[in-house]
């Protein structure tokens, strides 16, 4: 989905000042919908911000400064072929409060909270000109993984950034490695105006 | 949220409904109550969660009367029929001719920058087919000009529609193809040519009269002018002249390019050259258009010379015909960026026209890489795979065989041969086609189609492995009695190796391209074309080993054959071509290597993972194909952990690569695409060898010295730049 986060500072205010809550029920669901609209090109039905925070409510979190809600992350996490893993779907700090960390740490939590959860890695796709976002997740020890060509409805094309969890116990290299197929990923391609179909071919 | 069990419990009996027969675990019940109760608990915006609701469900939901979401919201007519009452698209477009012909202009335009953000990946619907006179295509019969000019707008679409369809280069643009009611198959449409070549005779022919009255000639036939005011007269006409002989040659371009085994090239680019006229006339007489219109003031996007908005267009009224999931406003590119674009597309679409049709795979494979760097949009890419794969052939001409032995370099008559006929053999021609068609996709989807298919070319070398010694026996051993069988078998067997390592290193040099490594990931990137092209030189090397017969070298270890290149025996100048970038590769590795090491630079960190995971990540595929074999994270490890600024060895990878570009040079002095690379590839070795000098010598006393990576000489050799901070 999207990420917005790039670095221009413009408020004076300290780490201290932001507060960090987990998703806490329907209250807080306006607030994410607000950011979202604001920050974000695609357009969500509020099905979609349902779809996320009533199934996990655990992965959301938002930053709050003096009472105002000026950030959020919104995620899942699931079996996706044979991988149970995490998926970023939304990411957003108002801009005057950018390049403060605010973003690092919201993501941060829903990682550590993927990971606790069994998670074996987490996905996300960001727009290839969004470099904020893109050095944000580059520290957190994500690859870009794929470049999906005209990805979001304004024709910019995306990488899908992939954070591989170390494995718990060693096992041999083989059965680590699993090959992608994509004829299975349209629930996560599906909000570019693209069909579910146009994954479906295969050569 | 609300589960439906919840609901149930109010009203447990849910009546069976008898009249539908049930199945074996299915039975029909009547859930109208059921419905009812769930309904009366819902508030707005809330959903009823099921098992099967999945995301892609849940973004499915359309919110009705959100301008963001709901297409019907936004419109001026809810039919065709309904914007041609309002007046919409009249015709004439006015009952002054110079302002009908000014509009028709207009509309010209516009139909070509519709066309252009068609070919860009947005619906034909939404684009071409917003012109209300394409849709309703008797209306424009009284208006021959509108009217052929239509027909044969119509008729391009469709040519184009049926090579992109056949050839299925629209992967991941498959918004391309869908033309579901359209009227783009309209009777008499293939006849376009004649109706277009009548209207450009009599404009010619007012011109001609326009031309004669102004240089006060004697006008020999008596015609009536194109419009009203003769100040006009001759601006007018040549402007519609252009635009009509651009739709002309660009048809026969489409039409030819496509005709069988490329018999129609040479036609084809004797029309692209016209285009490339009529197309510069077009953006020529876009001064004396704008001059006479009274352009509308702020239009940020002009999709016309003019500058004026055309009549007779409504991107809304089709939309729902776009696609499937919830269509969006697009914007129409401007004028001049179609103009742009369809330059770009006849300059490629010449390239294509211009190839040889090589018949060694190798150089093919070279050109369509080559045609990949400019970048071509999905129309011209998919013209270029129609002619490279036609009936399953190459060129429509050759068989799949025939190119395999051709390229394992094995004597014409092995061609006929019986054992084409078993099952991995034709599996492997399978496989070339499909990495024909793939090399042919946009890079993004190419690079990870690659990534897949290097799984099915392992798999093909191990069943090909034992089909051939079911049918030849051991073809390990080579004597001087070998037949022909037992050859056929040991030079494809090579080629399939070799030509599985070309397409890794392709794969791993495309995410250059697509920019999919970060600079604390280049030295095992590079580490890995590093043993992936040394792999890529030994099986080229072997393959033309083979073919001479110099099968006494065979006993040595082929990593040394490669590496002692130049001593005792002259590698084939297509190897120590190879040999530099296998050179280049190492002293990237290394040099990047040695800044970890010593300087603690290009550190690839992060709270969550190591270097070990990332090094999985990117190269998973790779790994899973065993190439090479017995190749791992530790490997990496194991060759970067002690590399040193100081290390001679590696500075001279660099002076190697520019030692044998230099002597290169004179063996490809026939071929610009590889003496462009050698001369690349110099660079890249020479500031390199420079800067590692640099860093060598000042490193140690200047903790200042900062090192940066840059792709200013070579699209996937990095260069290394030197500043003080």
């Amino acid at each position: 989905m999207e990420t917005r986060s790039e670095n221009e500072p413009e408020v004076d205010i300290k780490a201290s000042e932001i507060k960090y809550l987990s998703y806490g029920g329907e209250h807080h669901l306006p607030l994410i919908m607000n950011l979202v609209d604001e920050e974000l090109s695609e357009p969500y039905s509020i099905f979609t911000y349902r779809y996320f925070v009533y199934l996990w409510p655990q992965l959301s979190f938002l930053a709050f400064h003096n009472g105002k809600c000026i950030g959020t992350v919104v995620c899942k996490m699931g079996e996706h072929r044979g991988t149970f893993r995490g998926y970023i779907a939304m990411l957003v700090v108002l801009k005057p409060y950018r390049g403060k960390g605010i973003a690092t740490e919201l993501v941060t939590r829903s990682i550590k909270v993927m990971m606790e959860s069994g998670c074996e890695e987490v996905t996300l796709e960001a727009e290839v000109t969004n470099k904020g976002a893109l050095a944000l997740y580059g520290r957190l020890g994500f690859i870009r993984a794929k470049r999906l060509f005209r990805y979001y409805l304004n024709g910019v094309d995306a990488f899908r950034l992939k954070l591989l969890f170390p494995r718990r116990e060693p096992e041999p290299f083989d059965s680590m490695a699993s090959v992608d197929d994509e004829s299975h990923e349209y629930n996560e391609h599906i909000h570019c105006g693209e069909n579910p179909s146009c994954c479906q071919h295969s050569m | 949220m609300v589960d439906v069990s919840e609901a149930v419990k109010g009203d447990s009996k849910v009546p069976i409904c008898p009249s539908i027969p049930s199945g074996e675990q299915t039975v029909w019940a009547n859930a109208s109550s059921l419905l009812h109760l769930a309904c009366n608990d819902l508030r707005d915006g809330e959903l009823i969660y099921g098992e099967n609701f999945n995301l892609f469900a849940a973004m499915s939901a359309l919110e009705i009367m959100d301008p963001k979401m709901d297409s019907g919201m936004v419109r001026t007519y809810y039919s065709v029929d309904e914007a041609i009452e309002y007046g919409a698209a009249p015709i004439p477009l006015s009952l002054d001719k110079t302002v009908d012909v000014q509009r028709i202009i207009d509309i010209m335009d516009h139909l070509l920058a519709c066309e252009a953000t068609w070919h860009k990946g947005c619906s034909l619907a939404q684009t071409v087919f917003s012109c209300l006179y394409l849709l309703r295509p008797d209306r424009t019969s009284s208006h021959a000009l509108l009217h052929s000019y239509c027909r044969v707008m119509r008729a391009t679409c469709n040519a184009v529609v049926c090579t992109v369809s056949d050839t299925r280069t629209n992967e991941e643009e498959d918004l391309f193809t869908m033309t579901h009611g359209l009227p783009l198959k309209v009777d008499g449409d293939d006849k376009c040519l004649t109706m277009l070549h009548a209207v450009e005779e009599t404009i010619a022919r007012q011109l001609r009269a326009c031309k004669a009255t102004l240089s006060k000639k004697r006008v020999t036939e008596d015609i009536e002018p194109l419009q009203n005011n003769p100040d006009l007269e001759e601006g007018l006409c040549k402007s519609l002249l252009c635009q009509l002989r651009f739709r002309k040659h660009f048809y026969h371009v489409v039409m030819n390019i496509k005709r069988p085994q490329g018999r129609g090239l040479e036609l084809a680019k004797k029309h692209i050259a016209c285009c490339f006229e009529e197309l510069d006339s077009m953006i020529k007489s876009a001064d004396f258009l704008r001059s006479i219109s009274a352009p509308e003031d702020g239009m940020k996007n002009e999709t016309t010379a003019s500058g004026c908005q055309p009549v007779g267009f409504d991107s809304t009224l089709n939309s729902r015909l776009s696609a499937p999931t919830p269509p969006r406003a697009i914007e129409t590119i401007s004028w001049k960026k179609a103009a742009e674009y369809f330059q770009k597309l006849l300059h490629e679409l010449e390239i294509i026209c211009s190839y040889n049709l090589d018949p060694v795979f190798e150089g093919l494979l070279r050109f369509v890489v080559e045609f990949q760097k400019l970048r071509p949009e999905l129309v011209a890419r998919a013209h270029l795979q129609h002619l490279l794969v036609q009936d399953g052939k190459l060129y429509g001409r050759d068989s799949v065989f025939s190119v395999i032995c051709k390229a394992s370099l094995l004597p014409e008559v092995a061609k006929n041969h019986d054992i084409q006929k078993i099952e991995p053999v034709v599996q492997l021609g399978q496989l070339l086609i499909t990495l024909l068609r793939v090399l042919c996709t946009n890079i993004s989807w190419q690079r990870r189609k690659l990534g897949k298919i290097l799984q099915d070319w392992r798999i093909i070398h191990v069943q090909l492995e034992l089909a051939f010694r079911k049918e030849c026996g051991d073809i390990s051993a080579t004597s001087s009695n070998e037949n022909i069988c037992m050859k056929i078998c040991r030079h494809i067997l090579i080629w399939v190796e070799e030509q599985t390592y070309w397409i890794a290193s392709r794969f791993l040099m495309l995410g250059f391209e697509l920019d999919l490594y970060s600079p604390g990931e280049y030295c095992m990137v590079y580490w890995y074309m590093y043993i992936i092209l040394i792999k890529l030189a030994e099986k080229t090397h072997m393959r033309a080993m083979t073919s001479n017969d110099i099968s006494k070298k065979k006993g040595k270890k082929k990593r040394d054959l490669v590496k002692e290149g130049g001593k005792d025996y002259q590698l084939p100048p297509a190897i120590l071509f190879l040999q530099c970038h296998v050179y280049l590769a190492e002293g990237l590795t290394m040099m990047l290597a040695a800044l970890r090491n010593e300087r603690q630079m290009y550190v690839s960190t992060g709270p969550f993972n190591t270097e070990h995971e990332r090094f999985v990540q990117h190269f998973e595929l790779l790994l899973k194909a065993c190439l090479p074999d017995h190749v791992s994270y530790y490997s990496f490890v194991e060759t970067t952990a002690h590399a040193h600024l100081s290390n001679t060895a590696m500075y001279n990878c660099f002076k190697g690569a520019q030692r044998i570009a230099k002597e290169l040079r004179s063996s490809f002095s026939n071929d610009p695409d590889k003496m462009a690379e050698l001369r690349r590839i110099e660079q890249v070795a020479e500031h390199n060898s420079v800067a590692l000098g640099l860093i060598s010598r000042l490193g140690a006393v200047d903790a200042s010295l900062k090192v940066q990576f840059e792709f200013s000489h070579h699209p996937f050799f990095a260069t290394a730049v030197v500043k003080r901070s």
